[in-house]
């Protein structure tokens, strides 16, 4: 920990304590005072106060130490922030196709769905984590299969998944 | 999202009037939400001033580490939630953010008061580290003086101490100290004001 003076404006500890200076004043004049403050009154050591709060009351760094422990730290959980979805994918939710699959979402329209195409392998995270996605994942599996196909190398393409052992 | 706030500011030199953004954080502010890799442009330009008023408050170095680090983990984190609110009157060099990430240390460092056991008391052994000059009597003078500072700031009620420490320590504006410690502009006049007369009576006590 290191102490460090502070680019204090002076100006602005100033302009606090004359603007107090000048509520005082107004003050003593709406009570009906026959004189305002003077330098002797309050205002000249809350004057005097000021300064030296603002001398010895440095502002203090960390340690080097702290400081880029913690850089690191927040650079983890940024990093972490940054791809919520990325290698593992825990939690990631798979919008199942609703009603006619045919008119709603065709083939090129499940490009738009993570882990939707038709072409690429279905990945969530690297084992189902719910019962609740178990079932979506083997109803979405069973509707792809199922489904009529859409064109000769749809068909073709599962003509040889059919010929898979399972 | 943030709204767009903007002050005519008169500028004869640069050919009249123009439009400045309000919180001089804005952008980095903006850059931080958009990739929260860029928070760290934040955490360095706020780091002392955190840790700063953390220190004052607990009295304690490791205590005002740990709340300087709860504070910027949950400003990371809750970053997206942060909304720009300056007003016109809180003036051109006014930071939206840096009230809301001293609420955050304000909370943080509640949090570690109530856990600690006793109130803490002032870190006079640090005041030595104020002191700079190889002059060794003129040097225990000054550290005497830093620590009766140190101590009078130390016994003030916490509200007028924290205003006190916000306004000369961290340099904030009324309106700033007014938004991190949830009072009305008034309010923080009068605190610092009463703060710094009990402080100049407790300096020119020579009981203390």
């Amino acid at each position: 920990m290191t102490g460090a003076t502070p680019g204090r404006d002076g100006h602005e500890v100033e302009a606090l304590v004359t603007d107090r200076y000048r509520e005082a004043l107004l003050a003593a004049h709406a009570r009906g005072a026959d004189r305002g403050p003077t330098p002797h009154d309050p205002d000249d050591a809350l004057r005097r106060t000021a300064d030296r709060l603002a001398r010895d009351l440095p502002r203090f760094h960390p340690s080097f130490l702290f400081e880029e422990a913690l850089a690191v730290r927040l650079g983890s959980v940024a990093s972490r922030m940054r791809l919520p979805a990325a290698a593992g994918a825990e939690g990631l939710i798979v919008p199942l196709p609703m009603g006619d699959p045919l008119t709603e979402l065709g083939e090129a329209d499940t490009e738009d769905i993570p882990g939707g195409s038709g072409r690429r392998p279905l990945i969530i995270g690297g084992a189902l984590t719910s019962a609740a996605l178990s079932l979506a994942g083997a109803a979405y599996v069973a509707w792809r299969l199922n489904r009529p196909a859409a064109g000769p190398m749809v068909r073709a393409a599962r003509a040889v998944a059919r010929t898979r052992p399972v | 999202m943030a709204r767009p706030a903007f002050r005519k500011v008169d500028r004869p030199e640069e050919g009249g009037p123009r439009l400045v953004h309000l919180d001089r954080d804005r952008r980095l502010v903006e850059e931080a939400q958009a990739d929260p890799a860029r928070f760290e442009a934040l955490y360095r330009k706020y780091l002392a001033q955190v840790y700063s008023y953390a220190f004052y408050e607990l009295h304690d170095h490791h205590e005002a580490e740990d709340a300087t680090e709860r504070t910027f983990l949950a400003a990371l984190t809750n970053l997206g939630r942060f909304e720009e609110r300056a007003r016109p009157a809180d003036g051109e060099g006014a930071s939206t953010f840096r009230v809301w990430l001293f609420q955050i240390a304000r909370n943080a460092v509640a949090q570690r008061r109530r856990t600690l056991r006793r109130r803490p008391e002032a870190p006079l052994e640090a005041a030595g580290s104020v002191v700079g000059s190889v002059d060794i009597e003129r040097d225990a003078a000054r550290k005497d003086e830093v620590a009766a500072a140190w101590s009078a700031v130390g016994r003030l009620p916490d509200d007028r101490r924290r205003a006190l420490i916000l306004r000369f320590v961290d340099e904030m504006s009324t309106a700033e100290i007014a938004g991190v410690l949830d009072r009305s502009e008034g309010a923080v006049r009068v605190l610092i004001h009463r703060a710094l007369r009990s402080v100049a009576r407790d300096l020119d006590d020579p009981s203390r």
